[in-house]
C-alpha cells in the first residue's frame, strides 16, 4: 500500500475520454466549428466585392458619345441607363452615386457640355465619381484634340503588393473568437454540468486528484482548439485565399499562439466554472466577460476605430492581446519574437485568472 | 444466510460527528461492519445516512471522530481507502456522451487497473448495452451499471446509497439477487435504504438512524424480538410484527421532511 496514485494514466484517460465526449457534444460543434466557419464565409464574401461607384446615364443620351463610351468602359464604374426622372430620384436616395448628362453644344459637331450631378448622401462616393468623370473628360478632350504627346505626361508606378481584404483582417479575429468561445462556453457549461450531475463527485471516489481532472479536461479542450484553428486556417487559405506571409512557418506560429491563447483563456473558464453553481449564475458572468471582448477586441473591426476613451480599455483586453499577436504574424508577416509584448499582456491576465480560480473554485 | 459475526470488523466508525455550519447532521455515531456481511443503514429522509456513508468513503470530512476502513485511517490515507472500496452515490451521473464501455475504461484508468468491461457488464447483465449511453438506460439498468462501476477496482467493500429507490418491485428483486451474488464472492456491502423489507431480505445487521443518531443496531430478527418483548402487539395479527413496526416505533409516524 501507500502507493501514490498514478495520475499520469488518469490524466491521459480523462484527456482522451473528455475529448471523445466533446466530439459528440452539440455545443462544441456549434460554438467551436460552425460559428467561426459561418463568420469567415460571410467575411470572405464581403472581402471579395470590389469597390465600385454607380453612375446613371439618361436613356435619351447619345450612347455613341466618346465620354459616355469611356465612362462605360471604366472598370471602376457601373452604369445604369434609365429616364432622367427615375435617375434623379435614385440619386436623392443614394442608390446611384452620380448622374451624367452629355449634351451637344449648339452648332459645333464635336463640342459637348458634360454635367455631372452628385449626391450629398454619400460624400465619399461623390468625390470618387467626380474624380473619375473629370479624368475621363480630360482624357476625351486630349483625344479629340488629336494630341498624342501631351506636354505634361502622367505615369503611375504600381508597387506590387497584396490587396488587403476584409478576410485578412477578420480571420485572425475569428481564431481568437473560437478559442475564447471554447475556453469559456465549453468549459463553464461543461464543468457546471459535470458538477451538477455529480459526475465529478463520482470520479472523486476514485484515487484521482482534483488537479488531474482539471488538467485532463483542459488538455481535451486544447486538442479541440487546435482542430478549430486548423479548420479556420484551411478553409481561410483554400476557400477564401487568406494569405499566410511565410506559408507553413506562419501556420506553425499560429498554432503555437493558439495553444498559448487557449491556455490563458482557460483561466477565465475555470474561474467562472468554479464560481458558478448553475447555468443561471454562470450566464451573466459569461456575458460580462465575452461580449465586451467580442466587440472591443478587434474581432470584427479594428480597435483603432473605437472612440479614444475606450481605447485604453480595449487594447488591454486579453482577446485584444491575442488578436494583435496573431495579426503581427499574419498581416505584418512578423515572427513569434514580435508577439512577445502581447503574449506578456495575455500572460498577466491568464495568471491572474488561474490564481483567482484556485482561490474560489468550488467542486459542489 | 451465513453469519459473519465472528469475523473481524472491516469498518470501525467511532464517535462520528458532522456539522454543516450550526446544523448537526450526524452526532456521535459509532458502529462496526464485519468482514463479509451486508450491513444496512435505515432511516427517514435527512437522517444522516448519506452523510455517514460519504465520510467513510472520504468524500466528506467529519467534524470529529474516527473511521478505520480495512485497517486504514480515512483521514490519514484517503487514497488507500479509495483504492480499497467501491462507491455508488445516491444520484451520481456519468458523462452523457460516453458509452458504458468507455466509462468503465475511464474508471479503470482512474484506479490504474486493467479490466474487461464486457465481463463487468455481464456481471450486472448489461452486456447487450455495451455501446449504449447512460441516459438511454432504464432506472434499473442505470443502477446496475452504477454497481458495475463500483466493481472496477475489485474492492473489498462496496457502498450502495439507496440502490433500489425508484425501482419497481421486479427490478428491486433483481437487484437484490445481484447484490447477494456480489456479497457471496466475499465483498462486504454497506447499503442504505428506506425499504424495510429490503433490509430484512438482504442485511445481516442494520443500524437505524434518526436525526443524525443511531437509535438501534442489530440483526433484523433480534430487533423484532426486542420489540415484541416490550409487549408490542400488531393490530392485525398476520405476523406478530415486522421490521416496519420497529422502524416506525423508533422514528415516529410523522413525516420527517419539513
Ligand atoms: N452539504 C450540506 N450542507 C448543509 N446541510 C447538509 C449538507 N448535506 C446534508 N445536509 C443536511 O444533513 C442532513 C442529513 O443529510 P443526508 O443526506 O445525510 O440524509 P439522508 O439520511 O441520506 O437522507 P435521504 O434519505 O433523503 O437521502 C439533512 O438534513 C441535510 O439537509
Ligand atoms: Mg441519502
Amino acid at each position: 500500500m501507500k502507493r501514490k496514485p498514478n495520475q499520469f494514466r488518469a490524466f491521459l484517460a480523462i484527456t482522451y475520454y473528455a475529448f471523445k465526449a466533446q466530439t459528440r457534444n452539440k455545443s462544441t460543434f456549434f460554438f467551436g466549428f460552425l460559428f467561426p466557419l459561418v463568420f469567415i464565409s460571410i467575411f470572405g464574401l464581403i472581402g471579395n466585392a470590389n469597390p465600385k461607384v454607380t453612375i446613371g446615364i439618361p436613356s435619351s443620351s447619345n450612347m455613341q458619345n466618346q465620354v459616355i463610351q469611356n465612362v462605360k468602359q471604366s472598370p471602376a464604374i457601373t452604369t445604369v441607363v434609365s429616364d432622367n426622372q427615375t435617375l434623379l430620384s435614385q440619386i436623392k436616395q443614394g442608390k446611384i452615386d452620380g448622374l451624367l448628362n452629355v449634351t451637344s453644344n449648339q452648332g459645333a459637331n464635336t463640342s459637348y457640355a458634360t454635367t455631372l450631378t452628385t449626391s450629398a448622401s454619400n460624400p465619399q462616393n461623390a468625390a470618387v465619381v467626380q474624380l473619375l468623370v473629370k479624368g475621363i473628360v480630360d482624357q476625351s478632350n486630349v483625344e479629340i484634340s488629336g494630341i498624342t504627346t501631351p506636354q505634361i505626361s502622367f505615369t503611375i508606378t504600381k508597387i506590387t503588393g497584396r490587396q488587403s481584404r476584409y478576410i485578412d483582417f477578420a480571420l485572425p479575429g475569428m481564431i481568437g473568437f473560437s478559442l475564447l468561445s471554447t475556453a469559456i462556453f465549453g468549459v463553464v457549461f461543461g464543468l457546471i454540468f459535470l458538477k451538477k450531475q455529480l459526475v465529478i463527485k463520482r470520479m472523486f471516489a476514485t484515487p484521482m486528484l482534483p488537479l488531474t481532472f482539471l488538467f485532463g479536461q483542459g488538455m481535451s479542450r486544447l486538442i479541440i482548439a487546435i482542430f478549430q484553428t486548423i479548420l479556420i486556417l484551411v478553409v481561410g487559405v483554400y476557400v477564401f485565399h487568406f494569405y499566410l506571409p511565410h506559408g507553413f512557418e506562419t501556420f506553425m506560429d499560429l498554432m503555437i499562439l493558439s495553444v498559448f491563447g487557449l491556455v490563458a483563456f482557460l483561466g477565465f473558464g475555470y474561474f467562472m466554472a468554479g464560481l458558478a453553481n448553475d447555468e443561471n449564475s454562470a450566464n451573466p458572468m459569461i456575458n460580462l466577460v465575452t461580449l465586451p471582448q467580442f466587440l472591443l477586441s478587434g474581432t470584427f473591426f479594428p480597435t483603432s476605430s473605437l472612440p479614444s476613451w475606450v481605447q485604453p480599455i480595449a487594447t488591454n483586453l486579453p482577446l485584444s492581446y491575442f488578436n494583435e499577436a496573431v495579426r503581427k504574424i499574419t498581416t505584418e508577416g512578423g515572427s513569434l519574437h514580435d508577439t512577445i509584448p502581447y503574449l506578456l499582456g495575455l500572460s498577466v491576465w491568464g495568471i491572474l485568472m488561474y490564481v483567482l480560480a484556485a482561490k474560489t473554485f468550488k467542486w459542489e | 444466510m451465513q453469519s459473519h459475526q465472528n469475523e473481524k470488523a472491516i469498518i470501525t466508525v467511532s464517535n462520528l460527528h458532522k456539522k454543516f455550519g450550526d446544523f448537526v447532521a450526524v452526532t456521535d455515531v459509532s458502529f462496526e461492519v464485519k468482514k463479509g456481511e451486508i450491513f444496512g443503514i435505515l432511516g427517514p429522509n435527512g437522517a444522516g445516512k448519506t452523510t455517514t456513508l460519504e465520510i467513510i468513503e472520504t468524500l466528506q470530512k467529519q467534524t470529529s471522530g474516527n473511521v478505520i476502513v480495512d485497517g486504514i485511517d480515512t483521514l490519514k490515507h484517503p487514497w488507500d481507502v479509495k483504492r480499497t472500496i467501491g462507491v455508488q452515490l445516491q444520484s451520481a451521473g456519468f458523462y452523457p456522451e460516453l458509452t458504458l464501455v468507455d466509462i468503465l475504461q475511464l474508471f479503470a484508468a482512474l484506479y490504474d487497473v486493467e479490466v474487461s468491461p464486457m465481463k463487468l457488464l455481464e456481471e450486472v447483465e448489461l452486456q447487450d448495452k455495451a455501446k449504449s449511453y447512460v441516459n438511454k438506460l432504464s432506472g434499473g439498468q442505470r443502477q446496475r451499471f452504477s454497481i458495475a462501476t463500483t466493481l472496477v477496482n475489485t474492492p473489498k467493500i462496496i457502498f450502495l446509497d439507496e440502490p433500489t429507490t425508484g425501482l419497481d418491485p421486479q427490478a428491486r428483486i433483481h437487484l437484490w439477487d445481484m447484490i447477494k451474488k456480489i456479497n457471496q464472492k466475499g465483498v462486504t456491502i454497506v447499503l442504505t435504504t428506506h425499504y424495510l423489507e429490503e433490509a430484512e431480505e438482504l442485511c445481516e445487521r442494520v443500524a437505524i438512524m434518526d436525526k443524525g443518531k443511531i437509535v438501534a443496531l442489530d440483526s433484523p430478527e433480534a430487533l423484532i424480538k426486542k420489540l415484541l418483548k416490550t409487549g408490542f402487539k400488531k393490530h392485525i395479527e398476520v405476523k406478530q410484527a415486522d421490521l416496519e413496526d420497529v422502524f416506525i416505533q423508533l422514528t415516529g409516524r410523522h413525516l420527517h421532511e419539513a
